[in-house]
């Protein structure tokens, strides 16, 4: 399989993840299995595959920034990096989505974390965190 | 949202087998499992390794190690129960577990690394090792064996005794003799003719038909036992012996197994 068609069957299963937490309230039983550990799981095990096959041989390293930079001039690993993105950011939204239930954290308000989440990863989790805290220190408030 | 997301339904003999031989279960299905990110990485993977796909080494070695360990958990279930789970017990399948899992990571970073894992020698120490821990691995037939000859109340006792005793013996005789030389073939190989599946050589001698025999004697005797006559299977046993020399001997004369 090439790389661009990897990259082709991974990018709407990563979206289809992201709809199934946006979606998540209607069918929480479906959709939190499949967005949370099915899809996950699967770019995780294409992820694997790449760097079994393919990081030994790759030309740069982890070393210095111009090492990491040439590393993902090569397809492959420019790939699996991607792959690592979409995994991971679909498991954090996952996780969110889950302790946003859990902790009665109203749906409308975890949208926006989700959506962060998915453009920008990391930023998301914080947005979520800034979220959570600020109820945590209301309901602290209001105890 | 703690829903579970455990759909397996567990067969009772599943059951049985794991309470019989927990540490065995487990890593049986750890090993199984281990196969879907190496079929992911065959599948993305264009090197071979000696004109082989570079990933079927590593497969070769999880199935063949499920299928071991798998059947010595089944086995386990024709032990007095509680058997296996004794303090001593657990601390030598914790050794011979992980001996299993070096093996396998090894074989398998050896496939990611682009090298041999067996016969390397550029690593030193590191092919001796891998010798330890395919002996440390293979004992416990060896153990299971015995004790199965000490209860010795049944054809089937007898029968999981001698085939379990034969598996240890005769992979150690086969395999050892193989490791102490440079490869799996006796002989040049010049087409690259194998047999499907099995991969063996059909132009030189390949070490591989009798190692795969020595280790399967755990499963032909035990077969025999069934029969529910101790003569069938010491005859079995024999026969079986005779047949795995036979492999060894032609191979080592360099001949091919057809």
């Amino acid at each position: 399989m090439t790389p661009e068609t990897l990259f082709q069957i991974a990018n709407p299963l990563a979206m289809l993840g992201w709809l199934a937490l946006l979606a998540s309230p209607l069918a929480p039983r479906v959709l939190m299995p499949l967005a949370s550990v099915v899809l996950p799981l699967l770019l995780a095990l294409a992820y694997s595959g790449l760097v079994l096959a393919h990081l030994a041989g790759a030309e740069g390293g982890f070393s210095s920034l111009a090492e990491v930079q040439r590393l993902f001039t090569q397809p492959e690993i420019a790939l699996a990096g991607w792959l690592h993105y979409l995994a991971f950011d679909l498991f954090v939204g996952a996780w969110a989505t889950r302790t946003a239930h859990d902790e009665g954290i109203p749906h409308l308000f975890l949208i926006p974390c989700l959506v962060l989440t998915f453009l920008f990863g990391p930023a998301g989790f914080l947005a979520f965190w800034l979220l959570r805290t600020s109820r945590m220190v209301k309901k602290k408030a209001s105890a | 949202m703690t829903s579970g997301i455990v759909f397996s339904p567990r067969s009772r003999l599943v059951d049985r087998i794991h309470r019989a031989a927990p540490q065995l279960t487990g890593i049986t299905l750890l090993i199984a499992l281990a196969t879907l990110p190496i079929l992911a990485a065959m599948a993305l993977d264009g090197r071979s390794f000696q004109g082989e796909d570079i990933w079927l080494k590593p497969l070769k070695f999880h199935i063949a190690l499920a299928i071991y360990v798998g059947s010595l958990a089944v086995y386990a279930l024709a032990l007095p129960p509680g058997t296996m789970t004794t303090r001593r017990w657990r601390l030598y399948q914790s050794v011979v577990l992980g001996a299993i899992l070096a093996e396998l990571a090894w074989i398998s970073g050896a496939a990611a690394l682009g090298t041999g894992s067996h016969f390397n020698l550029t690593i030193p120490g590191l092919y001796p090792l891998m010798g330890l821990a395919a002996v440390t691995l293979t004992s416990l037939s060896l153990v299971m064996g015995l004790t199965f000859w000490k209860l010795g109340t049944s054809t089937l006792h007898l029968g999981l005794a001698i085939g379990l005793i034969l598996t240890f013996v005769l992979t150690v005789i086969v395999a050892g003799t193989m490791s102490n030389g440079t490869g799996h073939h006796i002989g040049t190989v010049v087409t690259g003719a194998r047999i499907p599946v099995m991969g063996w050589s059909r132009e030189a001698g390949d070490l591989r038909v009798a190692h795969f025999l020595a280790t399967h004697a755990m499963h032909a005797v035990p077969l025999a036992a069934l029969t529910g006559a101790r003569p069938v299977v010491w005859g079995v046993a024999v026969a079986y012996t005779a047949i795995t020399f036979g492999a060894f001997v032609q191979a080592l004369l360099g001949l091919p197994l057809i």
